[in-house]
């Protein structure tokens, strides 16, 4: 997994800074409380979608089964999003889906947007064709091509 | 089967318990109202829900349907008095930020749109950083995380026309700091806020193997007269850990965790989730039979 972090992501000072807070319960702000939990969650989710370092006290190996339980979920819904994508991959789709999601650092916002990228990742590296251009000039294109 | 007989609210009436603040009115969690023995709605399995016998109602993912657009298999279970339930996967309710007033907006719309008599969401963050997860992840059991997500349940409540429902989730990891378990955490968000329950048995199952937490303590401590209904799913065991993945039989541990809810109270709605490899209509007709013995059982 690559190590560098996500940009959003907090240092690990900023999360030993907010951690160490925690003792003080009362003065704190709910603005600081809200504060706190958002560098967590950020490291948490940096972890098990942008292969970031698991955060402190964390069990690194769960992290793992979990950010490889959510690439399988992903490619189940952009198998089914993209069926064509998921037929030129074949028998490689897990191997292929599985390097296309670690070399993102951040995946796409959405299911859709990640099939459509999964399967312009695939036409990149020549496993899938380009699909048939549609437009009615298309003809004179590729006849001006061919010529 | 005891007295889980479905009373949906007529098409037009104000639903049971519909207040604004969304707390339910005294005698029982949804006041009096009894959802039955239902199943997650799924477009893949939309003829299959309307055929299927003793359907008492449903629930519908949120995300998937436009209010004003809705699936015409939604229509129809609507029009034979099918309660529908709205039910949630994006707010991030346990999230560090207040809940988007977009997202609350389309639930609350869902809900106005199918007349239901509640709607749920799940005790999670979903988000971090900017970046989605693209799951239900577990929330830290701290007092600073309890009351960050108390406002955010507060403000989804005021937002929403019906009862909220808030779901326990599965986990595959456990925060390093916890204070308190999950049914000592829920309790005094329900105590706080006066949000329903909606207890996934088969999250509790998965807690259990995956985070050694005691299931049945679990539901020991929760406050299950607030409870509203009761998710049942199947997964799968790999390499000791389970994952709940709504795509098989539910396992006989997790009827037997309903079997002990429903000793403890009697559930207003049993409902079946399944996504993804969908079985055939008479395996579907089997585990909601499985479902209903076990409740029967208690």
């Amino acid at each position: 997994m690559p190590s560098e972090r996500a940009p959003s992501t907090p240092s690990a000072d900023d999360l030993r800074n907010g951690r160490g807070d925690e003792g003080t319960p009362g003065d704190a702000g709910a603005g600081d409380a809200r504060g706190r939990l958002a560098g967590v969650q950020a490291a948490l989710v940096a972890a098990l979608v942008a292969g970031a370092e698991a955060p402190g006290g964390f069990d690194a190996d769960r992290l793992r089964i979990q950010a490889a339980s959510l690439v399988a979920k992903r490619r189940s819904v952009v198998a089914r999003l993209r069926p064509d994508a998921a037929a030129a991959a074949g028998s490689e789709l897990a191997a292929d889906f599985a390097r296309y999601a670690a070399e993102r650092t951040t995946p796409p916002p959405g299911y859709r947007a990640d099939a459509d990228d999964f399967a312009a990742w695939l036409r990149a590296r020549g496993k899938m064709p380009e699909p048939p251009d549609r437009r009615w000039f298309a003809p004179l294109l590729r006849w001006l091509k061919t010529s | 089967m005891n007295g889980l007989v479905a009373h949906a609210p007529a098409p037009g009436a104000t639903p049971t318990g519909a207040t604004p603040s969304g707390a339910a009115p005294a005698g029982g969690a949804l006041g009096g109202l009894r959802l039955g023995v239902g199943i997650g709605w799924r477009a893949e399995i939309d003829l299959t829900v309307e055929r299927l016998e003793d359907v008492d109602f449903v629930e519908v993912v949120a995300e998937n349907i436009r209010p004003g657009r809705l699936p015409e298999s939604i229509r129809i279970l609507r029009e034979r008095r099918v309660p529908v339930v709205p039910h949630g996967v994006s707010l991030g309710i346990g999230g560090a930020e207040a809940p988007d007033a977009g997202r609350l907006a389309h639930l609350a719309a869902c809900a106005e749109a199918l007349r239901a008599p509640l709607a749920s969401e799940h005790l999670a963050f979903v988000r971090g950083g900017g970046v989605e997860a693209g799951h239900l992840l577990p929330v830290p059991r701290t007092r600073e995380a309890l009351d960050v997500i108390t406002d955010n349940v507060r403000r989804a409540m005021d937002a929403l026309p019906v009862p909220l429902a808030l779901e326990n989730v599965a986990a595959i990891f456990g925060w390093p700091d916890d204070e308190l378990t999950e049914g000592e955490f829920l309790g005094e968000l329900v105590e706080r806020t006066g949000v329903l329950l909606l207890i996934d048995v088969a999250n509790l199952y998965t807690n259990q193997v995956n985070l050694g937490l005691d299931a049945v303590e679990t539901l020991d401590t929760l406050p299950l007269e607030r409870l509203a209904y009761v998710h049942v799913a199947g997964g799968h065991e790999h390499g000791g850990i389970w994952h709940d993945t709504h795509t098989a039989a539910a396992p006989q541990e997790v009827l037997d965790l309903l079997t002990a809810l429903c000793a403890r109270v009697t559930p207003p709605g049993v409902l079946l989730e399944w996504d993804d490899d969908y079985p055939s209509d008479a395996a579907l007709a089997t585990e909601l039979g499985r479902i209903r013995t076990a409740i029967a059982d208690a």
